[in-house]
Parts: C-alpha cells; sequence; structure tokens
C-alpha cells in the first residue's frame, strides 16, 4: 500500500511515533521504537522489505566493526569495498531485477525505491573507512538511523554516524522547536499538493506524454511548469521529513535554498538537492584519481554528474541529464580558470541575465530528466523548435498558478523565517487550527494528493 | 515523561480531534494501515495483458438481467458484416479495410495494431494509405517515417469551407518546386504504389521514385478538377519512396502502398481533433465517393465520438443525426461494402481532487452508436465496454504501468495494443460464426 510522505496514513504513524517516543524512558526503548517504526514504513512497500532491509543494514554494520577493529590498509580497503559492492548491488537490483531475472517477460522494480537509503548506508561505512567519523558499537542504534523512515524515501540524505548521535543525545524538543517542525510539516503538504500535483495534473503530466499533440509554446510552458512541479514536490517532500524527523528531535540537513536563483551552474547544484551533491562530491568527485592534475578534475567532474544521472536510473535520458550537467559545471570551471571568477556583487542587469540563462539550462535538462524515453525528449525539444504558437491547453487559472508559484521563489527569506517563528510561537490551538485549514485547503483546492512523490520512484 | 513536549503534543491531538471532527475516522481507513499488501505489481503490460487470463473483461456477459449490459462487444447480428468475412475467406485476395478516426488513429495507435494482428493472421498485402507529410506533429504510423516539406496542408477537420476536395485521407496537400515527400517503411518493403491526386487545368509535374529509382513522371493537368491515381509497379519491393513537384503546382492526397497479397491492406485514416462531421458535411460527396470507390474497401469503420464528448449539447441534439448522415453517404458511395462503427474509447474528466470518472457524454454516445449502427445496416464494435466501460480511465491511468495518458484520452501504446486484441478478437469470433454459418448452407 506504500506510505507515502504527505498520506494520511505517513501521518498517523509519525504522531504515534511522537508520542511513545517522548514517553518512552529509556534510551533502548526509543531506538527500539523508531527501528519499529522503520520497519513498518518499509513493510507498508513489500514484507519481503523486512528481510532485505535488515539483512543489508546488518552487514554494513558488521563491515563498520571490521573497520573500527582493523588497522590494515588491505583489510580496511576490502571490508569497504564489500560495502560499496553490497550497495550498489541493491541499488541496482531494486531498480532492474526484472531485467536480470526475466529480460523477456518481467519488468519488476522494487515499490519502494532504495537508492536514498544505499547512499545513507554507504556514508557509514565509507566515514569510517576514511576515519572522518566514530562508529558505534550497537547494532540497534545502527539499524534505527540508517533506515530512518523519514529519510527513506527520498532523503534527505544525512551522514548515518550524525543520526546514530542525534538519536543517543536526544535533544529535548520545545515549543519553539516543536511549532517549527509542525510549520514544515504543513508547508511541505502545501508545496506538494497544492502547487506541484495542481501544477502536474493540468499540464505537465499531459504534455510530457504526448507533446505532439501540443504546440511549442505550451510545451514550453509545460517545462518551465516541470521546473517548479519538481522543486515544490521534491522540497515539500524534504520539509515533510525534516518536520517529522524535528518532532523527534532531529535535525536533518536543509536540502534547497532557492535554486532558480542562480547566476551559474555551480551555484545551482549549492542550492539544489544539497544532501545529493554533497554526497557525490564527499564520496565520488573526491574519491576519483587525477584530482590534483590540471585535466582530471574536469573529467572527474562530468564523470561524477554522469553517475549522478545513472543514480536515478540506468537510461539514456538521465545520462544525458547527468553528462549535461557535469559538461556545464565543467566548462564553468574552465571559464573561471581562465577569466578569473566574476566579482560580487556583479551587475544586476548581468546578474539578471545569469539567472535566466542558467534557469534556461536546467530547463532544457529537465526535459530530458522528465521524458519517459530520449525520443519523447527530442519530441519536446522539435515540438519547442517548432516556434507554434498557440496556448488552448493553458487555461488563465492554470497560468495564474504558474506564475504565483514562481512569485513565491522570489519571496525574500525575512518572510520566510518571520512566518515560520510567528507560527511556531504560537499558541498549540493555533498550529492545530492552521494545521487543519491546511487539510481543509487540500480537499478543495489541491490536486490529487494521490500522486506519488517525483523522488520516491528512485 | 521529564522531557516530553507538551505543547507540541497539545497540537497534534488537537489537529487530530479538528480532523476527525469534520472527517470522522471509518473502519475502513484503520484497515488500511495494517495493509501490508504491496501496491505495485508492474509486470510488463505487453506481455501481461495479451495472457488469456488478463482480458476476461473482454468477454461477452451472456447471463444477465440489464439488456443492454447483454449487448454483445461485436454487434454483426444482421449479418451487415458477411461482406468483409467474405473478402478474409477469398482464397488469395486482398481485403482492405478503411479506418476513419480522430487523434488515436491519426497516431496509428490502435490501428497499428489491429493491422499487424490482422496481418499476423491473415498475410501483408501492404501497409495501406499514407500522408505524404504530417499535417500534425501527432501523425504517425507504425513502422513508417514520414517527412515532407514545401506543402500547404489543409485537414478537412479544420473545418476551413473550401471545395470539399481532401481526398481518401482527409487531407489535401498542395505544393510547387520545392514541394517533396520521403516515406520510409522501416522493415518493409512493397511492389505496388498508387499516388492519389487531383488532375486539374494549369497543373503542375511530380516525379516518383522508389529506392532511388524514378519509376515515372505524372502531369496532372487535366480540362476539369477530377480524382485520378498514378499507379506504378516495381519488380523488387521497395522499401524507399519520394515524391517531387517538379513543375507549376500539384494537388496530392496520400499514397498507398500495396503486394500482390493475399492478405489484409489497413488504412489508418486518421484526423487530429476531427468528429464525425467531417464525414457529414465536409467531404465533397461526388468525390468522397470517386476516392472510396476506387479504394474499393471490404470494410470501412467510422471511429469518432471522442472529441464530440466535450459538447453535451451537440451530442443530445446533433450527434444522431450527423452519424446517420455519415453512413449514408458512405452507403451511397460504397453500397456493397461493410461498415463498422466503432465506439469511442472511454473518456475521463477530474471531478475532484483525486478522482477521475467517466465524461457523461460518453455512454450516451455509445448507445446512439449503437442504436444507428442496428438502424442503417451496419456493424458495431464497443470499444468503451471492451475496455471496461465506465470508469476505465481512471483504473487504466493509476494501472502500474500506465496504460493511458494524463489527458485521460490517448491510450499508451500498452493500453492501445489491449484495444486492437480485444477488436481483434471479436472480429475473428465474428469471421468463425460466419465461416460456421456458411458451412451449413446447402451447396449449389
Amino acid at each position: 500500500m506504500g506510505l507515502a510522505a504527505g498520506s494520511s496514513a505517513y501521518f498517523i504513524l509519525v504522531a504515534s511515533v511522537f508520542f511513545l517516543y517522548w514517553a518512552a524512558p529509556t534510551r533502548l526503548l526509543r531506538l527500539g521504537i523508531i527501528l519499529l517504526a522503520n520497519y513498518f514504513f518499509c513493510a507498508r512497500y513489500g514484507l519481503f522489505y523486512l528481510a532485505l532491509i535488515p539483512a543489508c543494514s546488518t552487514a554494513d554494520f558488521m563491515v563498520g566493526l571490521g573497520l573500527m577493529r582493523f588497522q590494515n590498509a588491505h583489510a580496511r580497503r576490502a571490508l569497504v569495498a564489500i560495502s560499496v559492492a553490497l550497495n550498489l548491488a541493491l541499488l541496482i537490483g531494486a531498480r532492474h531485477m526484472g531485467v536480470l531475472v526475466n529480460p523477456k517477460g518481467w519488468d519488476w522494480i522494487f515499490p519502494l525505491g532504495l537508492s536514498f537509503y544505499t547512499l545513507q548506508a554507504l556514508t557509514y561505512t565509507l566515514d569510517l573507512y576514511r576515519r572522518d567519523a566514530k562508529g558505534t558499537g550497537s547494532l540497534l542504534a545502527h539499524l534505527s538511523a540508517v533506515a530512518f523512515f523519514p529519510t527513506l524515501q527520498a532523503g534527505p540524505i544525512t551522514r548515518v554516524t550524525d543520526l546514530i548521535q542525534q538519536l543517543a543525545a536526544r535533544r529535548p524538543l520545545d515549543r519553539i522547536e516543536g511549532g517549527r517542525a509542525l510549520f514544515l510539516i504543513g508547508l511541505g503538504v502545501l508545496k506538494k499538493a497544492l502547487v506541484a500535483d495542481y501544477l502536474a495534473e493540468n499540464l505537465v503530466n499531459r504534455v510530457f506524454d504526448t507533446p505532439k499533440l501540443y504546440s511549442g509554446a505550451e510545451v514550453l510552458v509545460a517545462v518551465y511548469a516541470y521546473s517548479l512541479q519538481l522543486y515544490f514536490d521534491f522540497s515539500g517532500y524534504t520539509d515533510i521529513a525534516r518536520g517529522s524527523a524535528q518532532l523527534l528531535g532531529i535535525r536533518l540537513p536543509v536540502n534547497f535554498d532557492r535554486p532558480y536563483r542562480s547566476a551559474n551552474l555551480t551555484e545551482f547544484w549549492r542550492r539544489w538537492h544539497l544532501s545529493f551533491s554533497n554526497w557525490l562530491r564527499d564520496y565520488l568527485f573526491f574519491a576519483l584519481p587525477g584530482g590534483r592534475t590540471k585535466i582530471m578534475p574536469y573529467v572527474n567532474l562530468v564523470i561524477t554528474m554522469l553517475l549522478g544521472g545513472l543514480w536515478h536510473g540506468i537510461a539514456w535520458t538521465f545520462a544525458i541529464w547527468g553528462l549535461l550537467h557535469g559538461t556545464a559545471l565543467a566548462a564553468t570551471r574552465a571559464w573561471w580558470a581562465w577569466h578569473g571568477r566574476p566579482k560580487q556583487p556583479a551587475n544586476p542587469w548581468m546578474h539578471a541575465l545569469a539567472v535566466f540563462g542558467t534557469y534556461q539550462f536546467v530547463c532544457l535538462t529537465w526535459i530530458f530528466f522528465r521524458s519517459g524515453s530520449l525520443a519523447s525528449a527530442l519530441d519536446m525539444i522539435g515540438r519547442i523548435a517548432s516556434l507554434s504558437v498557440s496556448l488552448e491547453n493553458v487555461t488563465p487559472l492554470f497560468a495564474t498558478a504558474l506564475l504565483l508559484a514562481a512569485a513565491t521563489l522570489f519571496v525574500p527569506k525575512a518572510w520566510y523565517t518571520f512566518a515560520m517563528d510567528r507560527f511556531a510561537a504560537s499558541p498549540f490551538y493555533v498550529h492545530a487550527a492552521m494545521l487543519a485549514l491546511v487539510a481543509a485547503m487540500l480537499r478543495y483546492f489541491g490536486g490529487s494528493g494521490n500522486a506519488p512523490f517525483v523522488y520516491s520512484r528512485f | 515523561m521529564r522531557d516530553f513536549p507538551f505543547h507540541t503534543g497539545l497540537s497534534i491531538a488537537t489537529l487530530g480531534v479538528l480532523i476527525a471532527i469534520v472527517n470522522p475516522p471509518s473502519g475502513a481507513q484503520f484497515r488500511v494501515l495494517t495493509n501490508f499488501t504491496p501496491e505495485l505489481t508492474p509486470l510488463s503490460p505487453m506481455v501481461r495483458h495479451v495472457e488469456p487470463a488478463a482480458v476476461t473483461p473482454l468477454r461477452i456477459p451472456t447471463l444477465t438481467k440489464n439488456p443492454e449490459i447483454a449487448e454483445p462487444l461485436l454487434d454483426d447480428r444482421a449479418r451487415v458484416l458477411d461482406a468483409f468475412y467474405g473478402a478474409l475467406r477469398r482464397p488469395g485476395g486482398v481485403t482492405r479495410i478503411v479506418h476513419y478516426g480522430d487523434s488515436p488513429t491519426t497516431a496509428d495507435l490502435i490501428t497499428g495494431d489491429i493491422r499487424q494482428l490482422l496481418q499476423a493472421r491473415f498475410g501483408d498485402a501492404g501497409h495501406g494509405f499514407i500522408l505524404p507529410a504530417k499535417p500534425w506533429a501527432w501523425y504517425q504510423h507504425t513502422g513508417v517515417r514520414v517527412s515532407g516539406s514545401g506543402w500547404q496542408m489543409v485537414p478537412a477537420s479544420h473545418f476551413e469551407v473550401r471545395d470539399g476536395l481532401f481526398g481518401l485521407g482527409g487531407v489535401s496537400f498542395t505544393g510547387g518546386t520545392s514541394a517533396s515527400s520521403k516515406i520510409v517503411f522501416e522493415k518493409a518493403g512493397y511492389t505496388r504504389f498508387e499516388v492519389w491526386f487531383l488532375r486539374q487545368p494549369e497543373s503542375g509535374v511530380f516525379t516518383f521514385t522508389a529506392d532511388g529509382f524514378e519509376l515515372g513522371r505524372v502531369d496532372t493537368t487535366g480540362e476539369t478538377e477530377v480524382a485520378d491515381f498514378a499507379a506504378f509497379t516495381v519488380p523488387v519491393a521497395a522499401s524507399t519512396l519520394e515524391l517531387h513537384v517538379v513543375q507549376g503546382h500539384v494537388r496530392i492526397f496520400g499514397i498507398t502502398s500495396e503486394n500482390d497479397g493475399p492478405g489484409v491492406v489497413y488504412d489508418s485514416l486518421g484526423l487530429n481533433g476531427a468528429s464525425i462531421t467531417v464525414l457529414s458535411r465536409m467531404f465533397n460527396q461526388a468525390h468522397w465517393a470517386a476516392e472510396l470507390q476506387h479504394r474499393h474497401p471490404d470494410l470501412v469503420i467510422v471511429n469518432y465520438g471522442t472529441n464530440e464528448a466535450d459538447f453535451a449539447d451537440f451530442v443530445d441534439k446533433q450527434y444522431e443525426k450527423e452519424l446517420r448522415e455519415a453512413i449514408r453517404r458512405l452507403h451511397a458511395a460504397l453500397p456493397e461494402t461493410s461498415i463498422l462503427i466503432m465506439s469511442p474509447m472511454d473518456r475521463g474528466h477530474r471531478t475532484g481532487p483525486g478522482e477521475i470518472a467517466t465524461m457523461a457524454t460518453i455512454p450516451r454516445i455509445v448507445a446512439m452508436q449503437r442504436r444507428v449502427a442496428r438502424d442503417t445496416g451496419c456493424g458495431f464494435f464497443d470499444t468503451f465496454r471492451a475496455m471496461g466501460g465506465e470508469g476505465t480511465m481512471a483504473r487504466w491511468y493509476t494501472a502500474q504501468p500506465r496504460l493511458v495518458s494524463a489527458d485521460f484520452i490517448h491510450p499508451y501504446p500498452a493500453g492501445g495494443k489491449l484495444i486492437a486484441t480485444a477488436f481483434t478478437r471479436e472480429i475473428i469470433s465474428g469471421l468463425n460464426r460466419y465461416q460456421l454459418s456458411a458451412s451449413e448452407k446447402p451447396l449449389h
């Protein structure tokens, strides 16, 4: 049945865990409750996860014990290789098991994407291998952290050692922190159901399904709408995940920082899906050879982004998406190496032009990211290139929603902080009333709310 | 309990109470919480849905109290399709099927699969009629690459009333010396070709080549406007056709590609956004009749209704009249030919958050079509019910993998194949019934 963040079942789980977790008198019991919640979450997608995830997590834990014990470089390398191989096999197997088992008939995928789980799990063994963090001798602590349910479906990817420490410490949750957590959850739900689903259901899905039925202008509008849908969908999920964790006193990393206001692609990747780009940088880019040579860092950048693309799925569309980003990042870096970085603050008009250009490039790459096939992506581009102008399928209501969604990207950060703090400082009945209002709004104005989060399929 | 966050706990509890007051929880909601059945069981649809067990909804219901439900999916009880079945049985013969439809037909979505299934059984006698260029980006034929440039294209569905001369396929192409077309069959080759054009005063000349060899140079000038056809044959099957206007302006309607047979030729004649009024009003009757008679089909399929569903008033007041007129015109042009009305697919629309329902006009259109078919001596295929009837689009949209696009109109290839399989199965059943009854006739 699944347990998508934002569904009523998910919030019942979060509320139940909240009361049980804070009422539990001992650390052992608290970890047990988190573990139960983790596996309840997994089991909703299939009971076989109850065997798969504990087995893989335990294997990583054992590797971690070995890494803590052995000092011999060969032994450590062998141990970390086991962990990498295991998680890579899980990552690829979960997505492409069907092709391996029966290439003709089956296209079997795991209903719960394990891509985020594998990256999160790898942070543990890779950190221990590099001696960047201290491991744990408690299997319970490791199992509770590595499959921490708010992050399991779509991140944010959090270092397991960090989660272990936070779970061990149990920071008290004061009323302001609690209010902020509820604010994040409410905001995430609004982003997802009120904006992302609305945009998806009222134009984006249709156009990406059958681009040849729409004019070039409509396809272009759909691409821009998709860029906003993806942002609101994914950042909405992140808000819900961060809010859910924060209710348990756990801080998860920030994942988005108004990415479409980036003036270049390097800045974009410092604002978009931060936990993923940090993971790629820390565990992949830095691990590739030749980092101190003149040429290899550029090649490594392309390789890193190509692999980052393929992490979303082994398909030409994702490979091209990764290659486009990698090549553009390498080109930006090379340009800066040659001409020097642009001075800050730049001319406001030049800055606006740079933001506009970066956004257009990102939207171009989103076409490949979203399209079901390379042919479909080329159809999308072909329709835009046809320069046919007709906006019959863009209703005034949709256009208004799109513009409003875009306008929110330019809301000053101070307004956001002010709203959050005011909400957090409000009495409990105001929290409850506001969140009930959000639920009511979704009932009458939102999209289906049934669409899965875009990143939950990865 | 020392650290228990009472304030946040109160917020959550109050929220729960508020929601429970507005939307009281039911037992079913709690049962859902303990449902651990995986939501996704994504088998490849192309494999899953051709299995006999998977098409059980497509069986003809026989025991029911509702007489409407008891109607067969393919209604040819008045033996109105016998001429077509007879053609299929004709030894060594070529059976031609002409399928008029709207956007799914334009993309050869269901028709391409029907062609493939029928040709697998009866033989491939040719791809059939193809337009010389793409009037819409959406236009495509399975296994064929069509490209053209320099043409002024006027589809009948644009309702720009001119002379009504749209050829067999419903689109008129006019071009000067810059106009050319190229058609490539990706996996097949054919030996007989015909270029359908308009002979008219002060017209131009075009050349036609197959696999790089010029087969002819056709002067389309004539004393009056008349539909004409330039036929070409090649000794070895060709897969690349090219047409170039080399002098003046010519008006082209399409190109047919066939083999000697035996087998089936299936013309997929789709017009984007078309409705039944294209057949009832837009075609010049004399011209269209001449085109149809030249094509000499054994079966004409009339497959509209999806676009009409948007206009409830039109459906209730005008649709049936237009359909009857279209059938009258077809019968007048082809008195001996079997005609089949094929109902539209289900069409969905959003009725609320998370709710997709069948458009109310769709079942009304289907009922009218069944009635008109019965009254006018046509066969009838109920695509709507073959798919699963009311609510199918919601089910197909939420199926894993999806069977229909997000507009709740156009099937994905897997969905199109499902419909094609159901249709072909009914045709084969009809043929079997025909054969059985034919064998019972006394020998003369």
